[in-house]
């Protein structure tokens, strides 16, 4: 058979986003503050502990707060509590972002969790609490726990936009035709 | 290779408008046409273009290996040279791409013949790969057409499998261009088949990208671009006024910038070069190449920049040249020997013949009334049957 077996379409526009929009239930996540506290959980093996925290340590470039100077970076996250990142600003400059202080997972003991592997934060206002890097508050238990969906998605970054608009005008300027493809 | 009148279901335009295939009649003019389909037997298909589709493909590979080496090659395609670095590393690094569509003149008999590759924004995926599969399941139950018909689209399948294995880590945002309701729907249903694959997606418009201080894009909510889908051409992101920034954005781009040497039509005379005589490839040269006037039996002047049969020039033995209007053509042309369409019933039919990541799995046919073939062409279904 040359064709696809079966076709699952929902509507497309405005349905193609109800993901987001959807009540999900919470999610079993193991959130620890280190390796060592990691293996020390029961059903937590050392590779998958060490795996896991190499993944956070990946996203953590990606997605730390990231700052143009190391005091604004404190102000946030209390002294000596950041390092310098490896991105640069545009012109050359140093970034800077807070440490990481922890990172969530999937929870092994479950099945299907969906929790994507991240860094955690926690903010020199409360220190008390983890926070993920788009600044949603995890909580202060460590070990296998539950917590909102939104929380355990991996976290968008958000950062400030400066100009808008930079695409589109070679389009504007070429073609009135109705379509930009071919 | 037969076209077929049929009857059309009663209820197609209110399940395409319920579908979001709201572009189904363009201006009062029809664009899905299904009162008639094309039929093929399963050789035709998979001897005369499902294969030739993947050798195509292998070709342009090595087209695009030669060409980020060569800094000849990217001049005769008149790409920026700030791009040369930016293009390089994208193929060198293995960026993926998902998508392509041939246009191939094909009769039924004979080798098809490559006109040209949309390799960066090729368009009527969603009709290709969904409503005509609809259209088939439906047209069978209804006793539209015999039952065991087949048709060659598995297009819906490969996309999600695509997006399962692409590695995209966080969200993927897709962009069209803004008042294009066309562009919108074919993005819209890439959004579903990455959804379908579990993906997190954020839809806008091209004109909505920001830029931060540090030099990445962002989305309307502030939210750093990292992997995009965009239903814009190469050739205008990099004259636009944000491409200097794109080589320091950290996005990866789909389609990945070495398309741009594909969508190119200075791809054809490249091919002919390195792969003359292949049954399946036309003989083509850069205008400017004296071997150019040895192209006899006519020939179709095209620019090496453009879309949707604007700016073409055919001239045919004894016969008026024929062209259409357009606003490109600055970067230069090309000259391909002609190989006209087949008729059908006053029809000039091409098929776009899909590969989604790399591998043949589809096509979608257009008629137009004139040998050019344009955006006022029509979309057909078709089916195999032997």
């Amino acid at each position: 058979m040359k064709r696809s077996r079966s076709l699952k379409l929902a509507l497309m526009g405005a349905s193609a986003l109800t993901l987001s929009a959807c009540e999900e239930a919470p999610q079993d996540v193991a959130i620890f503050k280190d390796v060592l506290q990691c293996e020390n959980e029961v059903g937590f093996d050392r590779d998958a502990c060490i795996a896991n925290f190499e993944q956070a340590k990946q996203e953590h470039v990606r997605v730390a707060p990231k700052y143009t100077s190391a005091e604004d970076c404190e102000a946030d996250f209390g002294a000596a509590q950041c390092e310098t990142a490896p991105q640069k600003t545009q012109s050359g400059g140093s970034v800077f972002m807070p440490l990481m202080m922890g990172y969530m997972m999937g929870s092994m003991l479950s099945n299907g969790s969906r929790a994507a592997t991240q860094p955690l934060y926690r903010s020199k206002d409360d220190p008390k609490n983890f926070r993920t890097g788009d600044n949603q508050k995890v909580g202060s238990k460590t070990g296998v726990t539950k917590v909102p969906a939104q929380v355990a998605k991996a976290p968008s970054t958000k950062t400030s936009t400066v100009r808008r608009n930079g695409f589109g005008s070679s389009a504007r300027s070429t073609s009135r035709s109705r379509s930009y493809g071919g | 290779m037969k076209r077929i009148a049929i009857e059309e279901r009663g209820d197609w335009k209110a399940q395409a408008d319920s579908l979001g295939f709201t572009f189904h009649t363009i201006d009062g003019a029809p664009y899905w046409d299904e009162s008639a389909c094309y039929r093929f037997t399963l050789q035709q298909i998979e001897d005369d273009i499902e294969d030739p589709s993947g050798e195509i493909e292998k070709m342009c590979f090595d087209v695009v290996r030669r060409a980020v080496d060569s800094e000849e090659v990217m001049q005769r395609l008149a790409i920026p040279e700030a791009f040369w670095d930016y293009i390089r590393t994208s193929w060198r690094n293995g960026e993926k791409n998902l998508y392509g569509r041939l246009d191939l003149s094909y009769d039924g008999t004979g080798p098809a013949k490559l006109l040209e590759y949309n390799a960066d924004t090729p368009t009527s995926l969603y009709e290709t790969g969904a409503f005509q599969w609809l259209w088939l399941e439906q047209a069978m139950e209804r006793g539209i057409i015999p039952p065991g018909c087949d048709q060659f689209n598995s297009i819906h399948e490969r996309m999600t499998e695509a997006f399962g294995v692409f590695g995209i880590p966080g969200a993927l945002h897709l962009a069209s261009g803004s008042g294009s309701a066309e562009d919108e729907g074919t993005v819209r249903y890439v959004e579903e088949c990455a959804a379908q694959a579990g993906i997190e997606t954020i839809f806008l418009n091209m004109e909505d990208i920001g830029i931060d201080p540090a030099g990445r894009f962002t989305d309307i909510d502030d939210n750093i671009i990292t992997t995009l889908f965009k239903l814009y051409p190469w050739e205008w992101m990099m004259s636009d006024e944000f491409g200097a920034s794109i080589p320091d954005s950290g996005v990866t781009f789909i389609e990945p910038a070495w398309k741009a040497i594909l969508s190119n039509k200075g791809l054809l005379p490249l091919l002919w070069e390195m792969f003359e005589g292949h049954p399946n490839l036309l003989p083509a040269y850069f205008a400017d190449d004296p071997r150019a006037a040895t192209l006899e039996g006519g020939h179709v002047r095209k620019p090496l920049l453009s879309r949707e049969g604007a700016n073409v020039e055919m001239v045919r033995p004894g016969e008026q040249p024929l062209s259409v209007d357009g606003p490109y053509g600055a970067e230069g042309f090309i000259v391909q020997a002609l190989h006209p369409l087949p008729v059908f019933e006053g029809n000039h039919t091409v098929i776009g013949s899909w590969l989604i990541a790399s591998q043949p799995c589809g096509i979608g046919i257009r008629e137009d009334d004139s040998p050019i073939t344009k955006d006022s062409s029509r979309f057909l279904p078709h089916v195999i049957r032997d």
